[in-house]
């Protein structure tokens, strides 16, 4: 039995589908990531869950029992918002203690509490600052105690950072890891950034139009993605645009604008012979080589370009058919600093790599 | 029970308007309805009470006295209005605090202690009079009570504030910088003046003016005690009529004018300034 | 260069000149009557002869303008008081509502700011003539409340809406049942707003001359309805008086709205 059950949660505005079907299980103290672009239904799944909306279907269940009829301020959930929610006329302290307070506890455990989660984000000392006085980074840290001093059975956080500048993002993403693994609360992060994803869940939802795409750890949505949008969202890739010749037990061949076919490849989606169907290939998976190539595995390319990032190049190559992939060689790679414009060469990748996707 | 009252975050929160919509339709509605319907019902059904207010020259006269001081004192507060605004809008926090006190306070001073300074200063032996005397520009008193001199500089006084407020709201939020480029273009401050600064202030002149033209129409107060019996306004002309001379049919007719006036005026100034934030 | 004082050569005493003039024409007055109600001229001489007290002794000794004042303050509070809760109440409906035509609910709540007072008052006079509460506290109150509600209404809305709502949320989330959270969050939060409402109420009510002319009677009157009253029948020094502490209160309550904005900026 999962801790939180997200059951089949469907949420229409008017007739706006909001999110559609949304199915998922949580395990106590696990740290689930919902990404995806705006507007694609997170938020709504978060607001449910809080209790600020209504599903139109579907069911909330935390430790097997249905959560829907009670109310938001009965449900005991954290929450740490995208704007800053602060309540401004109260110190940092009198926010923390805000849901003791209203909880009816005595004076000196409220103290202690408060004491204890001011330390958890590490603002010891801040307790008597006015909100207004405080940065962002601050000020979200503060709603962050002040969510998780009354130890709610799960956290949820909506683009709590978006905000924030990228170096005070990355030093706070830290300290959510590390909050995370002390508490060992069960969180709902949600994000429309895919390294903050990868750097901080568990799992990762990836929403897309209401509906969730795919759930699974970072490495597993990066190396297998089910389908064209996941593959897109997480992680860089090319795809190459090309038509199904057949399909057979190991996979479909592709068929390009030139003639060129590729064999073998796993084919996501419902492809059937003679539609359309991409390529995809991520730019650091696969290599560049000055002689044939692997067999099955390759294809000769033009390079077009060569971009130098310090550590690493990126090179655009063209395909035999005019359409153009990246190709990334890191430090230590022979060919990195000899490649030219102009050039002529092979691309090669692992079989595992290469993932075809049907178009609908 | 006071579910009514819940807060809005389910519901549509159209309950918590309620009270005031009741009070509102009760006190105002009705009571406005009302009196309205009477224009056309006493003392007999039909226009006459209409037809007498526009077709005599009595009654025009009084029009014609509300339309000439509210024009007066819509424009002289105007010319006072704008270097006032414009200086306060370009100079220290401090002495533009000073000004502002000076205004709020004149404008938050019971209105009747204010006219009675004026009854006090503008009467025949009062200071003004007297100083204007003494410095040798007149040999007589003037007389600038009970007549519509006295009435447009009473309520010179009153509206002043309600121009200068937003006017200083659309000065403030000139950016300097396009003045600064007005003279890199080679204008003069006369020009500068004309061409780019009264254009660019034009909204809040215009919506000071049309707010101070419809206060004064319906103004009855400083008309009262500081105008004559002889030059009447139209809201003493109502209060005569309903209060001295109990003709409920013709105050009625008068409030319905005035009302429909206001009313079309305010829809003016609303469609010229919506979104502006004036 | 227009915007810039210092840049502005001579224009600068032009402007500094009208500046002046009228900062004199607005005091004029308001210093004049402070002077005459210590001035010893029943004719109201100015400047005169010498200096006395008795025309505050005169106010003083006539019970009839403490009683009016007394009115005068017992319907203010009550206006004061209604004017903030329905205000209140009506803001969030305005602000906070999900229902259709609040711009036009909204317009609605602040006509009567904008018809002139005489209508109202005529209005409200010949209607209250018909359901007896013509000269009655109760009469004076709904009069004064229909008036001062728009003002009240506008300083709540213009706090509620700089207010994220999503703190009420997350105080909601924090465990206080929504009316909690309002009385807690929201209410802490917008109150420089409530109290320029219940400053304007307040005021207004106090000042107000044209609908109490016609809601008075001989036994309820407010200070306004006998200051006009006297007004009409002489010019006494004594009404210099009265004027004086309503120069008072007005200055006070300015100091007190000047330091709860001050308290918000803190
Ligand atoms: N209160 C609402 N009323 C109407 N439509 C809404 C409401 N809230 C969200 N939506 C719509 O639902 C969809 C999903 O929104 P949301 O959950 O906020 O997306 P995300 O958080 O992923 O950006 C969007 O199309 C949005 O416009
Ligand atoms: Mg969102």
């Amino acid at each position: 039995m999962s801790y939180l059950h997200i059951n089949g949660i469907r949420k229409v505005f008017g007739d706006v589908v909001a999110t559609d079907h949304v199915e998922l299980e949580i395990a106590q103290g696990e740290f689930m990531t919902f990404l995806g672009p705006s507007g694609s239904g997170k938020s709504t799944t978060l607001y449910i869950v809080a209790g600020f909306q209504d599903p139109t279907a579907g069911d909330i269940r935390l430790r097997g029992q249905s959560i829907l009829n009670i109310p938001s301020h009965k449900r005991n959930i954290g929450m740490v918002f995208q704007r800053y929610t602060l309540f401004p006329h109260l110190s940092v302290a009198e926010n923390v203690a805000f849901p003791l307070r209203v909880r009816r506890m005595n004076r000196a455990e409220i103290d202690d509490k408060v004491r204890r989660a001011l330390a958890l984000v590490r603002l010891d000392g801040l307790g008597e600052r006015m909100p207004a006085k405080m940065s962002g980074g601050q000020q979200q840290r503060v709603a962050l105690a002040r969510a998780l001093v009354y130890d709610p059975p799960v956290l949820l956080m909506d683009e709590p950072l978006s905000a924030l500048d990228k170096k005070l993002r990355e030093e706070i993403q830290h300290e959510i890891r590390r909050i995370h693994q002390e508490t060992g609360v069960t969180i709902l992060y949600v994000t429309h950034d895919q390294e903050e994803a990868l750097r901080l869940s568990d799992r990762i939802a990836v929403f897309n139009q209401g509906k969730i795409e795919q759930v699974g750890t970072g490495p597993q949505l990066y190396a297998s993605p089910a389908t064209r949008f996941v593959a897109d969202f997480v992680g860089d890739s090319a795809f190459l645009s090309g038509q199904v010749q057949d399909m057979t037990g190991t996979g479909a061949t592709l068929r390009f604008a030139d003639g060129t076919m590729l064999r073998d490849l796993p084919l996501h989606g419902a492809g059937r012979p003679g539609g359309a169907a991409d390529l995809m290939l991520r730019p650091e998976r696969i290599d560049l080589t000055p002689g044939r190539g692997r067999e099955g595995a390759s294809l000769p390319v033009t390079v077009e370009d060569v971009t130098f990032l310090g550590n690493s190049s990126t090179i655009s190559a063209r395909t035999p058919w005019g359409e153009v992939l990246a190709v990334r060689l890191t430090f230590g790679h022979p060919l990195l600093g000899q490649v030219r414009r102009g050039d002529r060469l092979t691309v090669q990748w692992q079989a595992q790599d290469a993932h075809a996707f049907a178009r609908d | 029970m006071l579910s009514f009252l819940m807060p809005a975050r389910r519901g549509s929160g159209l309950g918590m308007a309620l009270p005031a919509l009741v009070l509102l339709l009760a006190f105002f509605v009705v009571p406005v309805t009302l009196l309205l319907t009477r224009s056309v019902t006493e003392p007999q059904p039909g226009l006459q009470n209409y037809e007498t207010l526009l077709g005599s020259a009595t009654y025009l006269r009084v029009f014609g006295n509300t339309f000439l001081v509210s024009g007066t004192v819509t424009l002289v507060t105007a010319l006072i209005a704008f270097p006032v605004a414009w200086l306060l809008a370009i100079t220290t926090p401090r002495l533009a605090g000073i000004l502002f006190g000076i205004i709020l306070l004149s404008m938050w001073t019971n209105l009747l202690a204010r006219t009675y300074a004026w009854m006090v200063l503008l009467q025949q032996t009062g200071l003004i009079n007297r100083m204007l005397m003494a410095v040798g520009v007149i040999d007589q008193p003037l007389q600038l009570t009970n007549n519509l001199i006295g009435v447009t500089i009473g309520m010179v006084y009153i509206m002043l504030p309600f121009m200068i407020l937003p006017l200083y709201g659309v000065i403030r939020k000139i950016d300097p910088a396009i003045l600064q480029a007005a003279a890199l273009c080679g204008a003069s401050k006369g020009q500068a003046l004309r061409r780019v600064l009264l254009p660019l202030a034009a909204p809040g002149i215009a919506s000071g003016a049309l707010m101070v033209f419809v206060m004064s129409l319906g103004y009855f107060v400083t008309p009262a005690l500081l105008g004559g019996t002889s030059n009447m306004m139209l809201a003493e002309l109502i209060v005569q009529q309903v209060q001295s001379l109990v003709n409920w049919g013709m105050g009625a007719a008068a409030a319905f004018i005035l009302l429909v006036v206001t009313l079309i005026l305010y829809a003016l100034q609303l469609r010229l300034f919506a979104g502006r934030g004036v | 260069m227009l915007m810039n004082f210092d840049k502005l050569g001579t224009w600068r005493w032009v402007l500094a000149g009208i500046a002046v003039l009228m900062a004199l024409f607005l005091l004029l007055p308001i210093v004049f009557i402070v002077a005459l109600s210590f001035g010893d001229s029943r004719w109201l001489i100015f400047p005169p002869p010498g200096w006395t007290m008795r025309w505050y002794h005169e106010l003083f000794a006539d019970p009839r303008w403490l009683q009016s004042a007394w009115t005068s303050a017992r319907i203010a509070v009550v206006v004061m008081v209604l004017s903030v809760i329905l205000g209140l109440l009506a803001s969030f409906a305005l602000v906070r509502g999900q229902f259709r035509g609040r711009a036009v609910l909204r317009a609605f709540f602040l006509t009567p700011m904008i018809l002139p007072v005489v209508i109202i008052a005529v209005a409200l006079y010949a209607f209250f003539l018909r359901i007896g509460l013509n000269g009655t506290f109760t009469g004076f109150v709904a009069a004064h409340l229909i008036v001062a509600l728009p003002f009240s209404i506008i300083a709540i809305t213009g706090a509620l809406k700089t207010f994220d709502p999503a703190i009420e949320d997350a105080a909601i989330l924090c465990g206080a049942h929504p009316w909690e959270a309002r009385a807690r969050v929201t209410l802490p939060a917008i109150s420089h707003g409530v109290f320029s409402a219940a400053i304007f109420s307040f005021l207004i009510s106090w000042d107000e001359v044209v609908l109490a002319i016609f809601m008075a009677s001989p036994t309820l009157q407010t200070l306004p309805v006998r200051v006009w009253t006297t007004l009409r029948q002489d010019l006494t020094p004594v009404i210099a008086a009265a004027s004086t502490l309503l120069v008072l209160l007005t200055v006070v309550l300015m100091i007190v709205a000047a330091l709860i904005r001050k308290g918000k900026s803190r």
